[in-house]
């Protein structure tokens, strides 16, 4: 009876793994990291439990970056230059912007340099690499929900509505969430072998927010360089935000289109790379 | 069940030509920066260096076995033997350089208790989140949440955060949650060894009842006692070889007469300049026959060559006998006995002759210590071999070492009668 009750059990569990030298580019598995997916919930509910553990105002610090930030540009931005910020108070028009820049600069910066945070498992235990960066792109979405909440309350102070191009902003914040993930899951790999990532991080990061019409309207740069502006899939992603938050300009779909391409490249190139490499982790991190 | 696969599907893991090499790079240096990797990579170009001359170090290397359902396998060696390479290939931690293995089953692997856990975390949610880790399903943790934190002893603490837990506490909710991942293939490295007595002996009730579910469990010990009481098979690994795969006591035999001579590991630190060296050992009776089998309350004969660099005075010899379970026995010291010895520089002997042996049946490792005068700076540390002590009835359930005691029985003691006070109104 029990040993017909094992031969049950053991044939409706996982059924054979095979354990072999990486073979092929073309071995991903996807299917295995879906069968994780109640891990990635984990890693991801971890991420945020342990970010504000013991800190005496919590998650309140997750509204101090971008509150400082907005700060920072109104003063020098706002009231000293005089920024032009399309018929809106600069406060506004900069939070708009602020909110998803410090989404995607904390996912990209968490994900590409959080596996050596979970080295001491890597070594230790099996599971699908992929999540770490995955539940590290998808944690400061906590974040930027708590921001939008005083976006909203913003809003509401200067009497502004957004218009119906609200519907796509989700669409806008899932491109920079995979432009973040793409771009991790080319660096995260490098940044196991060589922790130059973590060092060489925070000066790209500040280089491409100047890059970006965060403090500044897209309208300001230079019409011969807007081809290679528009090159910079979160130019496409802020003034998306801007044009479904404020009504301002519109969304440039030649612009949209090009960046979406690029990561949709950067994106399965850096799948294929990622599982490749995942296979030497434990090895050399 | 299907039944056309009946030979194979009987297999709970089955390695063919399993390995895994390592690179070292050339010149020592591990190019850990990105500039060391491109110069290394920049250098390539340059030369054309062909792969093979990167040197290349196997931590196992053709490595084939069977294992049934139902098996207990042990896996023995020394230290850079293989064997925690062989267990992390097993658990896809690491992919392996040649060779292939399947597994039939839930796997469940304990390389190292206590590794996902987050301090920060309380216990409940360091449960979820170990066990998702190991491959549980959520709703399974939930339901088994009870019993695991029951096992584990920690009760009260279940919603403090685990770096307040004491480091018992910590490894036994550790343990705890592996052990209800209920797998049919469980790999375990040296994980028994931790915790404290009544822990341990819950571990290895657990690993019985495994055993009892017919799982297959791959055991990695130097503790051959508790290889003995799980496994009735070994796999022997050397230099990354497997070099002996069948009944456990035939494996343990190889395995000790290997071990003979090793420098005690827990010594290094202390070690720091050993100007003695223990060149060989001779277990022997008493007519100086060389045994390694004796019999509760046989006497025994150690013959020690040793080297010393230089001169040393008031050496002290120190034999310890230790169990497989990693008890201490008993010691013998030259200085205790009241044996003083100066030590030339050069190639000497020296016996040691035990009284008759009060200890348990059991194998017994020797280690051979010397110290300076009034155990001080300690000069040499060594494993030098084992023996085993063999008697029908006297096992450890009898304790370390057993005696004869004298016994009394014609005079009858009443407890209920208060003697001791009415001495005192005596006096």
């Amino acid at each position: 009876m029990t040993l017909r009750y094992e031969a049950f059990r053991r044939e409706n569990r996982a059924g054979t793994v095979v354990i072999q030298p990486p073979a092929g580019l073309w071995s991903l598995d996807l299917p295995e990291v879906w069968r994780y997916r109640e891990l990635l919930y984990v890693l991801v509910m971890r991420e945020l439990k342990v970010r504000y553990k013991q800190a005496a105002i919590g998650a309140l610090w997750a509204l101090v970056q971008p509150v400082v930030a907005v700060a920072i540009f109104a003063v020098i931005f706002g009231y000293f230059a005089k920024m032009p910020s399309a018929g809106v108070p600069y406060v506004v028009f900069a939070f708009a912007a602020v909110l998803p820049w410090t989404y995607f600069a904390e996912a990209l910066r968490r994900s590409s340099t959080g596996l050596i945070g979970d080295a001491e498992l890597i070594r230790k235990i099996y599971f699908p690499r992929l999540l770490t960066p995955l539940a590290l792109v998808i944690a400061p979405l906590a974040e930027f929900a708590a921001g939008f909440c005083v976006l909203l309350a913003l809003l509401a102070w200067f009497h502004l509505a957004p218009g119906p191009g609200v519907i796509l902003l989700p669409l806008f914040l899932l491109v920079a969430m995979l432009l973040a993930l793409s771009l991790a899951l080319w660096l995260a790999p490098i940044s196991v072998r060589y922790r130059d990532v973590g060092h060489a991080l925070p000066f790209l990061i500040q280089v491409w927010l100047y890059a970006s019409p965060v403090a500044y309207p897209e309208s300001l740069v230079p019409q011969r360089w807007r081809a290679l502006y528009d090159l910079n899939p979160m130019v496409g992603v802020i003034s998306g935000f801007r044009w479904a938050l404020l009504g301002s300009g519109r969304p440039d779909l030649q612009a949209m289109g090009v960046s979406g391409a690029v990561i949709a490249v950067l994106l399965v190139g850096g799948v294929v790379f990622f599982r490749k490499m995942e296979r030497s982790f434990a090895d050399v991190i | 069940m299907p039944t056309s696969s009946e030979g194979r599907g009987d297999l709970a893991i089955c390695a063919e030509g399993l390995g895994k090499a390592y690179v070292k790079a050339a010149g020592g240096a591990r190019g850990d920066t990105l500039r060391d990797g491109l110069s290394a990579a920049l250098a390539k170009l340059g030369r054309a260096e062909p792969r093979a001359a990167r040197s290349r170090f196997w931590a196992l290397q053709d490595a084939s076995f069977q294992i049934r359902h139902g098996e207990n396998v042990g896996v023995l060696g020394l230290n850079g033997a293989g064997k925690s390479t062989l267990l992390k290939l097993l658990s896809r931690v690491t992919a392996p350089t040649t060779g292939r293995a399947t597994i039939n089953g839930r796997l469940g692997s304990l390389l190292e208790v206590g590794t996902g856990f987050h301090g920060e975390l309380t216990g409940r949610e360091n449960i979820f989140l170990y066990g998702s880790i190991l491959g549980m399903r959520w709703a399974e943790v939930a339901r088994k949440l009870d019993e695991i934190v029951a096992f584990a002893g920690v009760e009260e603490f279940v919603d403090t955060p685990v770096k307040r837990y004491s480091s018992g506490m910590y490894v036994r909710l550790a343990f705890s949650v592996a052990a209800h991942l209920d797998p049919d293939v469980l790999l375990l490295d040296e994980v028994l060894s931790v915790g404290d007595l009544p822990f341990q002996r819950k571990c290895m009730a657990f690993a019985k009842d495994l055993q009892n579910r017919h799982a297959t469990i791959l055991f990695v010990s130097h503790n051959m006692f508790s290889i003995k009481t799980m496994c009735e098979r070994v796999l022997y690994l050397k230099k990354g070889r497997i070099v002996f795969d069948g009944p456990t006591n035939a494996g343990i035999e190889l395995y000790e007469a290997d071990g003979q001579l090793e420098a005690a590991g827990w010594a290094a630190p202390e070690l720091v300049d050993p100007s003695v060296r223990i060149l060989d050992v001779e277990i022997a009776d008493q007519t100086r026959c060389p045994r390694s089998v004796f019999d509760h309350g046989e006497r025994l004969r150690l013959r020690f060559d040793y080297e010393a660099k230089a001169p040393i005075r008031g050496a002290n010899f120190v034999v310890v006998f230790i169990r497989s379970d990693e008890v201490a026995c008993c010691c013998y010291s030259t200085e205790l006995d009241g044996l003083s010895l100066d030590l030339e520089p050069g190639v000497n002997r020296l016996e040691l002759g035990t009284p008759p042996l009060a200890l348990v049946a059991d194998v017994y490792r020797i280690e051979i210590l010397v110290r300076e005068a009034g155990f001080q700076k300690l000069l040499c540390a060594q494993s030098g071999g084992s023996f085993h002590v063999r008697d029908p009835l006297l096992d450890t359930h009898f304790g370390v070492f057993h005696e004869p005691g004298t016994w009394a029985t014609n005079e009858v003691v009443h407890l209920a009668r208060p003697k001791i006070q009415s001495r005192g109104a005596e006096l």
